[in-house]
């Protein structure tokens, strides 16, 4: 397993690293992020004639705290395809789910990393990776104005997918108070 | 005073082939600064999947795009199957694949031809839509439609390919291997389709990384990435596929349009051979795990979590995220991501020190989605509407080609 340092992944920004087997990966996040890794599931996804295992995904959820390490920890072994975020609201908190994947160079290599924050509903805040992960602009943008959460360091906060004239009161995605009202939906069909 | 002035392209303009707005920021006709601003067209179709079922989920996610409706669906299914540990019997993989490569390759000529219009090179336009309607005719065969083919669900395929269909389709991969490269050879050896695309609207290979680009923008910057490789689905975990990168071709990738064209060109090739491996290897035994859709649905009430479907679509890398809840007929909530909102981190990027006049192109260069479809015609001539055949589409290709270059034969 060659490892290289954090700042020189950020660096060079290429997808140059040998694979790590997501067993390994697993291991080295347990043993890392220890009790503030508070699930760590895999998902193996089969293919072809005889039904092997073909990629398998990593579905971590951490505490709001251990977020960015775990994700500047990723930049040690390869540097980080930044997917999408998804989202939604769960209750007392919000939860979001930050898709990346690893090694996408060899066949077979790649492993895809879920990475699951509940947000408290009483400070919806979470540091941007924007700096990091300049790809992740349109999504912190999207989880702002769906969901309310603030995102520390992003630089531009204006709305991306909601129109000039929205009311930000609104926040599309939540099931509470701030969720559209039944007045506002127009039924299609 | 300030030296430069802002100007927007869009939300409508007649360059664009979908609502977005560019606001360029200009010093004379050089672009010194963009920011781009979607948002004109956005449906809250994951909003509305909150109040159907996955099955009618399935058709409402067919309607996201026009071009690649094919890829969303199976995101999306993939997503499903994820998360209830749906599997699909090897047929129904194959199918999934032919569709997927017949939608790449008809992606593939519709951007190619409406990057040729959107130069100007308009005779080039016609001819790469006049060779776009064989597949068509092929997924019309197998689906009955030409755009959202309702062919895949859960657990499988809806429509088996029968031995018609397996004809017509090595009919048509034997006619784009005789037709498709005097197409690419008109584009690629005209001298202004090269000046028009060769350095414009450039994404560096690290700039690639570290925003994110998927799909032939990211393989045009240099980037040996696709997903049917690194994490192969369906029948791709029998078939190798290697990514398509300029400098295999050229030596050397310069990340601007041409390269974009170059991949996509090069990646119809890759297509028919696909295509031709999968046809050839077409498993015997059922298409589809369980075909009373009432049933999946029976499966899936009990299924609680979230599942990710990845695929690479003609555009990149398309994400559907999905969250079923126990004993809800409803999908609890969704998450799509399109491969355009991946690459539009980096239009802003791609715009630096062009020309205002090379600005649809540089959008375009990205993502042209446009379902409707011409027919070649010319109307107005003395004798009244003439069809134009493909050897008088070539003909007048080279003519302009020559015109231009003043006659100066090659």
């Amino acid at each position: 397993m060659s490892k290289v340092s954090e700042t020189e992944s950020f660096k060079t920004a290429s997808l140059t690293k040998a694979p790590v087997p997501c067993a390994a990966l697993v291991d080295a996040f347990k043993a890392k992020f220890g009790a503030t890794l508070l699930r760590l599931d895999v998902h193996e996804k089969t293919g072809g004639l005889d039904g092997a295992v073909q990629s398998r995904d990593i579905w971590a959820e951490v505490e709001p705290e251990a977020f960015r390490p775990f994700v500047e920890n990723l930049f040690c072994y390869d540097f980080p395809d930044f997917h999408v975020m998804s989202g939604d609201d769960t209750g007392e908190s919000v939860t979001l789910n930050y898709h990346l994947s690893l090694f996408q160079r060899e066949r077979n290599g790649r492993v895809g990393v879920t990475v699951t924050v509940k947000v408290p509903k009483d400070r919806l805040s979470m540091p941007s990776i924007f700096d990091l992960l300049p790809g992740s602009e349109y999504s912190e943008r999207e989880m702002r104005e769906m969901l309310g959460v603030d995102f520390v360091g992003l630089p531009n906060k204006a709305l991306v997918f909601l129109p000039e004239d929205w009311d930000e009161e609104i926040k599309p995605w939540r099931r509470d108070e701030s969720g559209p009202k039944p007045d506002m939906v127009r039924e299609l069909s | 005073m300030s030296t430069t002035y802002t100007i927007p392209i869009g939300p409508v303009h007649v360059g664009l082939k979908e609502p977005v707005t560019a606001w360029l920021e200009l010093d004379g006709e050089k672009i010194v600064g963009a920011r781009v601003r979607p948002g004109a067209i956005h449906r809250g179709i994951e909003f509305m999947a909150r109040e159907r079922n996955p099955i009618q989920v399935i058709y409402l996610s067919e309607r996201i795009c026009g071009i690649c409706s094919f890829s969303h669906v199976l995101a999306f299914i993939r997503a499903v199957e994820d998360l209830a540990g749906i599997k699909v019997p090897p047929r129904g993989q194959y199918i999934r694949t032919l569709v997927l490569e017949l939608e790449r390759l008809h992606s593939h000529l519709l951007w190619a031809g409406v990057a040729c219009y959107t130069i100007g090179f308009d005779s080039a336009f016609h001819l790469g839509l006049l060779l776009r309607e064989r597949v068509m005719d092929v997924l019309e065969l197998l689906s009955g439609n030409r755009v959202n083919y309702g062919v895949a669900t859960f657990g499988g395929v809806r429509w088996d390919v029968t031995p018609d269909l397996d004809r017509a389709a090595r009919d048509m991969i034997r006619y784009y291997r005789r037709e498709f490269t005097p197409f690419r050879e008109i584009v690629m050896e005209d001298p202004i389709a090269q000046a028009r695309m060769r350095d414009v609207g450039v994404l560096t290979r690290e700039e690639a990384v570290r925003h994110s680009a998927v799909g032939p923008v990211a393989r045009a910057s240099g980037l040996r990435i696709d997903l049917r490789k690194s994490s192969p689905y369906e029948a791709y975990a029998d078939i190798p596929v290697e990514p398509v990168v300029p400098q295999d071709y050229l030596g050397h990738a310069h990340g601007d349009v041409l390269d974009r064209f170059v991949v996509r060109v090069m990646e119809v090739y890759q297509t028919l051979d696909i295509l031709e491996k999968v046809l050839d290897g077409m498993p015997e035994g059922p298409f589809v795990a369980e075909p009373n859709a009432n049933k999946v649905l029976g499966q899936l009430k009990p299924a609680e979590g979230v599942g990710w479907g990845i695929i690479e679509a003609p555009r990149g890398d398309d994400t559907h995220i999905v969250s079923l809840k126990a004993g809800e007929d409803n999908v609890f909530w969704w998450k799509v991501r399109a491969p355009t909102y991946a690459n539009a981190v980096s239009w802003p990027l791609m715009f630096r020190d062009n020309e205002l006049a090379d600005a649809p192109l540089i959008i375009n260069s990205i993502d042209p989605c446009i379902s409707c479809m011409e027919r070649v015609m010319v109307t107005g001539g003395r004798e009244g509407a003439q069809v134009l055949t493909k050897a008088a589409l070539i003909d007048l290709c080279r003519a302009k080609t020559a015109r231009i270059s003043g006659g100066v034969t090659r």
